[in-house]
Formats: structure tokens, sequence, C-alpha cells
């Protein structure tokens, strides 16, 4: 621009930054109010910002997150993790079942060889 | 960073993808908009989108938590506009298949219900007359100006996200917009 003070350049970008204070935003203005070029130039500014501050936001198609999850690599977890923590009230009944069966396997084996172990007291009776 | 944001991403260090999707669904438009508006093509767009969330997912190791995850994924997603923008570049013939305005189609400017068919023609123009001179900008200041005027984000994040200090965000902006002052003038078309 061909107005000779470059400091009025500087308060214009003060002021559409919002950072000027209130004596910049006031010296600004009252020279706007003389100088033809300056204010032309600082509403050309404004129009600019404006225009791009109205643009339409795009908006993604909705497959656009199933897309995005198809191409993510395997689910890093354990298949039995991944099942776990979608399925928290199933997992606590399942890791409870691992020490009841536990106990009744062993149990069970303890019977078995109780009775083993008196055929084998007959059979040895009988020779 | 809120809560629920932080048990998300928590979540997804362990390989939860569910937990992942609701981040997608958070921050898709952001992201598309900032790759739209940097290469100007809604395909492009899309895909650079995709790309930035699959890369997010894969190092979220090297996420800082003690940042804002937005603006990790927007630098991820900008580091991508500028990387293809380059390749492009570097490749004149696709360029050429590629016109200025093709990514602003109707479909993407979803027009507000109950206006005139006048109207929406008239925005359109507008709205492809801004994004053609958005793209005659050089990466540099078009960056600083979507992310300041489209993304509506704070000089901080711009920093964060562009890796500059918050003093040259500032100058990238104010010559970014002489520079798209100038150039609208010159093509006539300043309302």
């Amino acid at each position: 621009m061909s107005c000779e003070s470059e400091q009025y350049m500087s308060l214009m970008n003060k002021v559409l930054d919002q950072e000027a204070t209130k004596q910049e935003e006031e010296a600004l203005f009252a020279h706007l109010a003389v100088c033809d070029e300056c204010r032309v130039h600082f509403n050309e500014l404004k129009t600019a910002t404006e225009l791009l501050r109205r643009l339409t936001h795009p908006h993604l198609p909705a497959s656009f997150t199933k897309n995005v999850l198809d191409q993510l690599p395997p689910d890093k977890r354990h298949a039995i993790r991944r099942w776990g923590s979608r399925h928290p009230v199933l997992t606590t009944v399942a890791l409870c079942a691992v020490p009841m069966s536990l106990v009744m396997i062993g149990t069970r084996r303890q019977w078995k060889e109780k009775s083993g172990y008196a055929l084998v007291k007959m059979s040895g009776d009988q020779t | 960073m809120d809560l629920k944001e932080k048990r998300l991403i928590k979540k997804v260090r362990k390989g939860d993808q569910q937990a992942f999707a609701e981040l997608v669904e958070q921050y898709k438009n952001s992201v598309f908009g900032i790759c739209l508006r940097m290469v100007g093509n809604t395909q492009e767009a899309e895909d650079l989108s995709q790309e930035a969330f699959i890369r997010a997912y894969k190092h979220i190791d090297q996420y800082d938590h003690e940042r804002k995850f937005s603006t990790w994924l927007f630098r991820i997603a900008t580091n991508l506009s500028i990387d293809f923008l380059r390749r492009r570049k570097n490749n004149v013939s696709l360029d050429a298949v590629v016109p200025g305005t093709e990514g602003l189609s109707l479909n993407t400017i979803l027009p507000d219900e109950g206006e005139k068919p006048d109207d929406r023609i008239v925005r359109k123009e507008t709205e492809e007359m801004v994004q053609m001179e958005i793209k005659k900008l050089p990466e540099k200041y078009r960056l600083a100006i979507i992310l300041k005027y489209i993304e509506d984000l704070s000089l901080k994040e711009i920093s964060e996200i562009m890796d500059i200090p918050v003093g040259t965000v500032k100058t990238r902006i104010h010559r970014g917009r002489e520079m798209l002052r100038k150039n609208m003038i010159e093509g006539g078309k300043t309302v």
C-alpha cells in the first residue's frame, strides 16, 4: 500500500487479531476516518476473513468410520481379552468357573483313585 | 482434555478398536475439513483423512497424553496433506486432471434448509471462489489460514500443529490474509 505509514498496517493486523488495546483501536479508526486507501484496505481484509469464516464445514459420509475400522491392523489384544471387555459379567462368571471346575475335577479324580485302589486290592486278594 | 477422551485413549492403547471408533466419530469432520481445504478435492481429502486415522491408531504409543489429542491428530492430517501436495506437484499430469474447485461439489456444501435456489447458487459460487483463492496460497500460509479461520483454533494450538513458534504463526496468518485480499481483488470478485 502506498500510505506512508507502515504502522497502520501492523495496527490493522493487531485489530484483526483482536490483540489491540483500546487506544490502538481508536488510533486506527481515527486514521481510517481520514484515509480512504487504508479504509478500503482494512475493509477488504475483513471481507476476506469473513468469507473464510463462512465456508461450509463439510461432512463425511456415515460409512467413513467403518471404512477406517476395516483397515486397522488386527486387534492387538488376545481374542479372549477382547471378548472379555465386551462382556464383563460373563467374564466374571467364566473366571469363577475355572477354580470351581478344578475343584470338581479334583474331587472326581480322588473318588476315581479310591475306587481304582479298591479294585486293585480286590484283584490282589484273588491271586 | 476431558476424562472421557482420556479413558478412550487408554483403551485404544490396549488395542480397543471400538474405543477408537468413538474418537473417529468425534474428529472425522474436522480432519476432513483440514484435508479438503488443503488439497481441494473431496475424494483425495477423504483418503487422506482415512490414512490420518489409521496412522493415529498405529502410532498411538507416540501420543503424549499431556497434550491435546486433537492437536496431535491434526498434525498427522496436515503432514499427510502437505506430503500429498508435494507428491502431486512432482506429477504434473495428475495435477491437470484435478481442477481447482472439483472438491466443492453440492454434496460437500450442504445447503441450509429453506434456502432459495438462487441464494444457493450464489453461495456455491462464492465458496468455489474462496476455495480457489485458498488453493493459490503457498502451503505454509494456506495451512495457517485454514487452522485459524476455518477450524477456529487458538494460536497456541496452531503453533503446536505446525511445529513453529506462535510469533511465526501470526506472521503467516498476516501474510496469508494479505495475499488472499490481494488475489481476491485481482480476481475482481471481492463482495
